[in-house]
């Protein structure tokens, strides 16, 4: 197959040897926009019930790939408790300050205080610090695999710190 | 969108040259006896915009990725204007800033995932009845309330 092809276009490369530039006469342009195709491309394999290739359950797991994904997580996570909170700011008949001393007569000591600023401190620094290279990305810099790792851990080392701090706070 | 895919740019090289390609939509195929390792050429279809659709493409697209990173910037400069001045317009403020953030990149997460014309279109009518939810909620949080930065100052503080 290749051999015919092969074959074939040498013909072809000779006859169109004087011509030695651009092909554009070969193309041939296409009325349909990027969206058009996937939704196509989704549809079509949808209809067919096609199965899809394993990829996150076989492919090896790297920095980039765990923290690219809890961004996201974070991300939902986040909006998900600001929704539950503007809900419950709707549906609860008490003020703030006095569901909040009901948690505190009902926490179980300095500990679980500490632990639970961490837990709500962790995803919001996470967030942020990796929004911030997110940011770095869209002005087009650190994108070099050794520069992706090491921003992922200067995030990594800074949301752990600030966390700690503002859970100390 | 699909270049001019040159047979030598695949052969031989492995993936990489492919990724780094250049976006151009339309690249010349130079042809050059001392190439080789594929001496075939192949032409693909292209993507390019006829000069009837100049001028009918629409920049939402462009304007609202600009418009996600512009906000994520002011909401960056939000928090430490919070933490020292917290008065009533940050707080609404940050109610808008919170609300709109959160909706537009739970909007990235459903384009994402959710797929066929229905779905995605009963999922981002969810999504704006959430985001108006949120965005009321917090709204009368700061007027009949103590209001956010006041909030996360009391929760802190025990």
């Amino acid at each position: 197959m290749a051999l015919l092809l092969r074959t074939v276009a040498r013909q072809g490369l000779c006859l169109s040897r004087s011509q030695f530039g651009v092909l554009y006469r070969h193309a041939v342009p296409m009325g349909t926009t990027a969206k058009e195709e996937m939704n196509k491309f989704w549809a079509k394999n949808t209809q067919l019930n096609r199965p899809v290739s394993p990829h996150v359950s076989i492919y090896k797991w790297s920095i980039p790939m765990m923290m690219s994904i809890s961004h996201r997580g974070t991300g939902v996570a986040l909006s998900s408790g600001i929704s539950a909170f503007a809900l419950a700011a709707l549906v609860l008949p008490e003020s703030y300050p006095y569901y909040l001393d009901l948690i505190h007569s009902m926490t179980f000591g300095p500990q679980f205080l500490a632990f639970s600023k961490f837990a709500l401190a962790f995803p919001v620094a996470y967030h942020t610090f990796n929004g911030i290279r997110h940011l770095a990305w869209d002005l087009g810099k650190g994108f070099k695999i050794p520069e992706v790792y090491r921003s992922g851990y200067i995030v990594i080392a800074l949301t752990v710190l600030t966390s700690i701090g503002l859970a100390a706070m | 969108m699909a270049a001019l895919v040159r047979l030598s740019s695949v052969c031989h090289r492995g993936v990489s040259p492919l990724l780094f390609r250049s976006s151009s939509l339309i690249r010349p195929l130079a042809v050059q006896k001392k190439d080789r390792d594929c001496p075939y050429l192949i032409t693909a279809k292209i993507h390019a915009t006829p000069s009837n659709y100049a001028g009918s493409g629409s920049k939402a697209a462009s304007l609202h990725w600009t418009g996600e990173r512009i906000l994520s910037v002011v909401l960056l400069g939000l928090a430490p204007v919070a933490y020292y001045y917290p008065v009533p317009a940050v707080d609404y403020t940050l109610a808008a800033a919170l609300t709109l953030h959160g909706h537009w990149g739970l909007g990235q997460v459903l384009t994402d995932y959710v797929h066929g014309d229905f779905k995605i279109k009963m999922a981002n009518a969810g999504l704006f009845l959430l985001s108006t939810v949120t965005f009321a909620g917090l709204c009368y949080f700061n007027y009949h309330d103590v209001g956010i930065c006041k909030a996360v100052a009391l929760l802190w503080s025990k």
